[in-house]
């Protein structure tokens, strides 16, 4: 931690993360062991039930083997340099995060992966059409655009145009949902004229 | 404001229901109303593919719909049968059912059973042979089965995996003392260089995979895997001429359906595909491919798939 | 016939008005898909696949051709104007290229881009044209140790090219290699890393981690940062660029060329390794190495130009043999197929004109690239002057029906997810991600060709070094990490040495 602060250019930013959590001083090290451990461990996950593969080469597992023993290697070597420069000053760690923190909303990029994977999550089970004009609306508020003049005809806009696009031009078998879903996004697609 | 947009929202929640009203099921005599989906479950370019694509394109005159072509590859085409199994059993999905994916669960991939799909009908099937290069010193079958048996696991052999039917044909051969060194090469494109390029001795493959190598006279015909001789190929001995009977390994392609499509629509598209299979254009295509049969449908196809399953998963057991 | 002759009759055939029209709008088609973060060109050419059923089988290879051409650039455009590539040979556009952008200069990095690629892809279209004969012998004298050579090369321009630490970069590189192990392996059939899910057997596709780690951390970033896309003062009047920036990199473009020709006939490699190791080779090469990384011409044009110039020189072996060595051209493959001809040396005696009509153009459609690329780059500009947040939506529908689009699967939608949010987090402690995607895209090449290189050779472990051309590029890539680790390596050295005086650099 003090060796960020000895550096020359010293911002508000850097005194920011200075003072923030004690994860980001602890990170440097357990992300590499964690690695280390991971490519050992992982090997023995590599097979699952009963397979019979041919007698013949190298087999199927040597590669990813020599992989992640490799990734083990060098996570260790880098654990070593971590645990070598920890508490010099001068000496910078080995990952370089962007320095914006303060400026970096974690409740807004939280929020937004959350939208993401959510929206990820409902897709084949509520239909694209849906999901979709649903996602861009709540996307565009939450991103501060509020208006409804402009929020509605967008989402529904540009979903119209999507599937108009991929559906109906591409010929992409694009989630209808299942049941009601499924008939609704059916009978939506027949009203747009791409069924 | 917020009542403005309580408003709209009223508006589009009333578009829906209206929308909703429309979504009534569809019985089965009006099948089909809408585009029916065919699955192709390996990547564009290949066999599989052109056989669904061709299929796809003849098939939306006696169906009368649109019948687009996704390709859904993966797993040796597990992925796509996932697919087709989990998708609504309605009969607008139909997806591509090979070969190869069959001897895939044989060898444990994947969990699709055999009994997970009604197989409408197998369109295509062809027998393999051995190719050499035309500048290979063995033009024969005989002589390269002779120096084989003298040298074991010298000659090299450009298949496309272990535990497919092409690693079943070389056991078998290895069984009957000809050893032939397997090479391994999934990707098309990499067989075919390595054979014409000489980098393997001889390479394991339909005859309308390679036509245009053949044609060319890049590669040469050596051995059938059949009960009787290629009547494209009549020059060309079969494994049995020479001792060893290989035969019910042939590269088959269907198009199946989930096993739960009710009867009537397997009926319809069964004479569909029928329809399309006894056409010229077709007929055109399977020629130029080497792999004209006569459909094979019902349970007798059902049959040719669990089948071919139990030969491939015996002769990898053993 | 001379070429030439055959060539000016391609010419003839070309220029008429439905072939023209058709190579324009395939262009344009390939162009604006490559251009969508999300949908590769791949994507946008298997897509258009059924609409060249209705076409001559000229007609579609001319479309495709088109796609093909216009996409390979195309994702630059977005790499260099919102730091998420369309396709991934653009990666290197995004260190070079936004890093540009952000200091105002978009229509600058765009003009390079253009005519590097533009350039790249002609001399390889002409190369296509005149050499393709020779040029097919010496493809089919490569084999798998070859391949495996030209993959770890590719590999080690990785570390060449990372501005991390060497070690987390080698962390990343092999991370990313073991995710590409994850699926059925490419010669025993056996499903690696399933963890009992059947799903994961179908494996993870470098396109859709890419998707996930580029476009979705950057749309989130744009959300957390209220940053604005807009660039903040355009660059002057004009293009942007001048006749003498263009002649001042030409070393850059000729060496990014000559490059992608000769990866470009490699099966499976194409146009990322291309770009990535002529990247890596200009950063040694180049006399601004060091400043490469804060938008430095030379930086975008190698690539540019590599990625391109893999075109034409992915066409050699599907024309004059009739292997397709790469996605794009198994398609084009397909489509000549469905026409019922079959690529190879037999098309060329059969129907030279349908082959030299291919040629010409490709030659013709590189040449428009340079007036279709700014075009729709000044439409994409426009495009961002919607406000940031309606543009993040569509980047992540884009995103999702992308990563579907690979292969119409579910399954691929929640790990680009899974990978958009690992990359947001990689990316805010500062673990690169650059590398983990080029090891998802060349592992389980290097793999492949490892395994049946010894499958070939009976298992023999020297074969990779007693094949010349095979031992040769093994050579480059040891003086290539060599190279490029050596800065780092010079003070310990000096320290060894006993030479303290300079060592506090």
């Amino acid at each position: 931690m003090e060796n960020r602060l000895t550096s020359d250019h010293r911002t508000d930013a850097q005194v920011g993360r200075a003072q923030s959590s004690g994860l980001r001083v602890l990170l440097p090290t357990v992300l590499p062991a964690m690695l280390v451990v991971l490519g050992l461990v992982l090997p023995l996950f590599m097979f699952e039930g009963d397979q019979h593969p041919s007698k013949i080469g190298l087999g199927p597992g040597a590669w990813p083997d020599a992989i992640l023993k490799g990734m083990s290697f060098f996570a260790a070597l880098w654990l070593a340099r971590e645990i070598w420069v920890l508490g010099r000053a001068g000496r910078t760690t080995t990952l370089s995060p962007p320095d914006d923190d303060l400026s970096y909303s974690y409740a807004k990029a939280i929020g937004g992966l959350v939208m993401i994977v959510a929206y990820g999550w409902l897709l084949p089970l509520t239909g694209f059409a849906l999901t979709t004009a649903a996602f861009i609306a709540l996307w565009c508020v939450f991103g501060g655009v509020r208006k409804p003049l402009v929020v509605i005809p967008v989402s529904l806009l540009g979903t119209y145009a999507l599937l108009w696009v991929f559906m109906g031009l591409a010929l992409m078998p694009l989630s209808r949902g299942v049941g009601v879903f499924n008939s609704f996004s059916i009978a939506l697609l027949q009203l747009l004229g791409i069924y | 404001m917020i009542r403005k947009s309580n408003t709209r929202m009223a508006l589009g929640l009333s578009l829906v229901a209206g929308t909703l009203a429309f979504a009534t099921v569809a019985p089965a005599q009006d099948y089909p109303n809408r585009p029916i989906e065919l699955i192709v479950t390996f990547g564009p370019g290949g066999g599989a593919d052109l056989m669904g694509r061709q299929m796809a394109r003849f098939l939306e005159a006696p169906l009368g719909v649109p019948v687009p072509v996704s390709n859904v590859a993966g797993a040796s085409g597990n992925a796509g049968l996932t697919a087709l199994r989990t998708n609504a059993a309605d009969g607008y999905t139909m997806g591509t059912l090979i070969s190869l994916t069959v001897a895939s669960w044989a060898a444990g991939l994947g969990d699709n059973e055999p009994e997970d799909f009604r197989v409408i009908a197998v369109a295509q099937s062809s027998p393999s042979f051995l190719f050499v290069s035309s500048n290979s010193p063995y033009k024969t079958a005989e002589e390269l089965f002779a120096y084989a048996r003298e040298h074991p696991s010298e000659i090299t052999v450009a298949t496309s995996g272990y535990g497919t039917q092409d690693d079943v044909t070389l056991k078998i051969l290895s069984d009957a003392g000809v050893a032939l060194a397997n090479v391994p090469l999934q990707a098309p494109a990499e067989r075919y260089a390595s054979a014409i390029g000489g980098h393997t001795s001889a390479i394991y493959e339909e005859p309308g995979d390679v036509a245009q190598f053949v044609e060319a006279g890049q590669l040469i015909p050596v051995v059938v895997f059949d009960t009787e001789r290629h009547p494209e190929f009549p020059d060309v001995p079969t494994s049995a001429e020479l001792g060893i009977d290989i035969s019910g390994l042939d590269n088959f392609r269907s198009i199946a359906v989930s096993a739960d499509v009710p009867d009537e629509i397997v009926a319809k598209l069964q004479s569909a595909i029928l329809d399309v299979a006894a056409s010229d254009e077709w007929h055109a295509f399977c020629k130029k491919t080497y792999t004209c049969i006569e459909p094979v449908t019902g349970e007798a196809a059902q049959a040719m798939v669990r089948d071919f399953k139990d030969v491939i998963a015996a002769k990898l057991g053993s | 016939m001379s070429t030439i002759h055959l060539l000016a009759g391609g010419f003839q055939a070309a220029f008429q008005f439905w072939p023209f029209l058709t190579i324009v709008t395939g262009l344009l088609v390939g162009v604006v898909a490559g251009a969508i973060p999300g949908i590769s060109f791949v994507n946008a050419m298997a897509m258009a696949l059924p609409f060249t059923y209705v076409m001559e089988p000229t007609q579609s290879m001319l479309f495709l051709g088109g796609i093909y051409v216009g996409g390979v650039f195309g994702g630059s455009i977005s790499a260099i104007m919102i730091n998420v590539p369309g396709t991934p040979a653009s990666l290197p556009a995004t260190w070079e290229g936004y890093p540009m952008t952000r200091q105002g200069n978009v229509k600058r990095a765009l003009a390079i881009a253009v005519t590097a690629s533009a350039t790249g892809g002609l001399v390889s279209a002409l190369v296509l044209a005149f050499l393709s004969a020779p040029f097919a012998t010496f493809a089919l004298r490569f084999s798998q140790p070859e391949f495996f050579a030209a993959t770890l090369l590719g590999l080690v321009s990785v570390i060449a090219i990372a501005k991390d630490q060497p070690l987390v970069t080698m962390v990343s590189l092999l991370l990313g290699i073991a995710v590409g192990t994850v699926g059925v392996d490419p010669l025993y059939g056996q499903a690696r890393f399933t963890f009992g899910v059947p799903e994961m057997e179908s494996g993870v596709r470098f396109v859709v981690v890419m998707i996930g780690l580029f476009a979705i951390g950057e749309v989130v970033d744009l959300l957390a940062t209220n940053r604005d896309l807009r660039p903040k003062k355009i660059d002057g009047k004009g293009l942007g660029v001048s006749f003498r920036d263009i002649l001042n990199v030409k070393g850059a473009i000729l060496r990014g060329t000559g490059l992608g020709c000769m990866i470009g006939v490699i099966p499976g490699a194409g146009a990322t390794p291309g770009a990535v190791i002529a990247y890596g080779v200009e950063k040694q090469v180049s006399k601004r190495g060091k400043e490469f990384g804060t938008g430095v011409d030379e930086g975008l044009a190698a690539p540019e130009a590599a990625k391109n110039a893999t075109t034409g020189a992915a066409m050699v072996p599907l024309l004059t043999l009739g292997i397709p060595g790469s996605a794009a051209t198994a398609i084009m493959l397909a489509a000549m197929m469905l026409h019922g001809v079959n690529p190879g040396p037999l098309l060329f005696i059969m129907d030279p004109s349908m082959v030299y009509t291919i040629f010409a153009a490709m030659i013709i459609a590189n040449l428009l690239m340079i007036v279709a690329g700014i075009g729709v780059a000044q439409v994409f500009s426009t495009l961002m002057r919607t406000p940031p947040a309606i543009l993040a939506a569509f980047i992540v529908v884009l995103s999702v029906v992308g990563a579907y689009g690979v292969r119409n699967n579910v399954f691929d939608v929640y790990v680009c997810l899974a990978f958009g949010v690992l990359g947001w987090g990689m990316k805010r402690i500062g673990f690169p991600t650059a590398p983990m995607v080029l090891g998802v895209i060349l592992g389980p090449l290097a793999e492949r060709y490892f395994l049946t290189s010894l499958a070939n050779a009976h298992q023999d472990w020297t074969v990779f070094f007693v094949r010349p051309i095979s031992a040769t590029i093994l050579f480059l890539a040891l003086v290539f990490v060599c190279w490029s680790l050596w800065p780092a390596l010079k003070p310990i050295a000096r320290r060894l040495l006993g030479r303290k005086e300079r060592f506090n650099v």
